[in-house]
């Protein structure tokens, strides 16, 4: 039986991942896919303590962040939509102004 | 386990670190395949080494090797390829092998749900977004990326920083559950509808509003003078 110790270094690496996807990439629609990425990793680690503890909370959690997963990607994707409308491009640097 | 082992981890992340950063795209990259060399090495080195040593002896299932770097290199290749379409295609090799990794740990019922609701939703849905959006040929803002040093630097920070806690943390041995016998769906439909129920209807009613605000916030206000017309 493979340790849950082990899921949780494939957990972290997943979530560094989709990280640096988000923190680097310019591309709206990549960006969100990095969050995607983290997301995984937060799963994979929700299983694993689930599993170390020996119930079933961590996938029941799990269930609930895929509701979130889901959410997330409407609301980002329908506001994807109204950025592109507004100028006719998916650049992330295109909003600059709105740092303040 | 001792703090010094943990320098191993800290090194073998390092360099799938720079390999990374090396791979990130930018206008004149080069040293690429040195990148890919780095990073696929460093990221099989640390698996191997330190599930190894977590182990301990317990043993661990083959294909969660091939799962575990399976995941890990197609999300390196979605964060790092040029063209968004493949980069939402390398996602659903990524949750594809994630969910080989919950069939490994015992969540027959989550890898289901994963893939059903992942690869066959929410990547339709952003590949739906990108035909929608996405010029034909490569754009500017897709082939080169913003401060990828300093992105892989809070990257590895952060990595390095949980993988060391869980290299340097006393684990116990997991407490060893028989699997369920009436099956894993129906354990974990038991456990979200008793101790979880109101949060599973708080979750319906999240889906709603997020549904009805999506539609909200796409319409056009021509949508709305054409309906109110008719």
């Amino acid at each position: 039986m493979t340790q849950p110790s082990c899921y949780m270094v494939v957990g972290a690496i997943l979530f560094g991942l989709g990280l640096v996807g988000f923190l680097s990439r310019r591309n709206l629609i990549v960006m969100f896919l990095s969050t995607e990425v983290m997301f995984q990793g937060v799963l994979v680690n929700l299983v694993a303590f689930g599993r170390y503890h020996g119930n079933l909370d961590g996938q029941a959690f799990a269930m609930f962040l895929l509701v979130i997963a889901a959410v997330e990607a409407a609301l980002a994707l329908a506001l994807i939509v109204v950025l592109f409308r507004r100028q006719a491009t998916l650049d992330a640097e295109a909003w600059r102004s709105m740092r303040g | 386990m001792k703090a010094e082992l943990a320098y191993g981890v800290y090194a073998t992340l390092f360099a799938a670190a720079v390999g990374l950063v090396l791979l990130c795209p930018r206008a004149h990259g080069r040293y690429a395949r040195a990148g890919a060399v780095l990073a696929i090495g460093g990221v099989a080195l640390l698996l191997t080494d330190l599930t190894g040593r977590l182990a301990a002896g317990a043993g661990i299932n083959g294909f969660f090797y091939v799962f575990a770097l399976l995941a890990i290199l197609s999300a390196g290749r979605v964060i790092t390829t040029t063209r968004p379409v493949y980069a939402a295609l390398y996602l659903v090799v990524t949750v594809l092998a994630v969910a080989g990794l919950l069939v490994l740990a015992e969540a027959e019922f989550l890898a289901a749900a994963l893939v059903i609701v992942y690869a066959g939703a929410i990547v339709v849905t952003y590949v739906f977004v990108i035909m929608l959006a996405q010029q034909s040929r490569a754009t500017e803002y897709d082939a080169a990326t913003r401060e990828p040093t300093a992105a892989v630097a809070a990257g590895f920070l952060l990595t390095a920083a949980i993988c060391g806690v869980i290299a340097q943390t006393r684990w116990t041995d997991a407490i060893v559950t028989t699997p369920a016998p009436e099956g894993n769906t129906v354990a974990v439909a038991s456990v979200l509808l008793s101790t979880y129920a109101i949060s599973l209807e708080v979750a319906g009613v999240l889906l709603l509003v997020a549904i009805v605000g999506a539609i909200y916030i796409v319409r056009r206000d021509s949508d709305i003078q054409e309906a109110q017309q008719t």
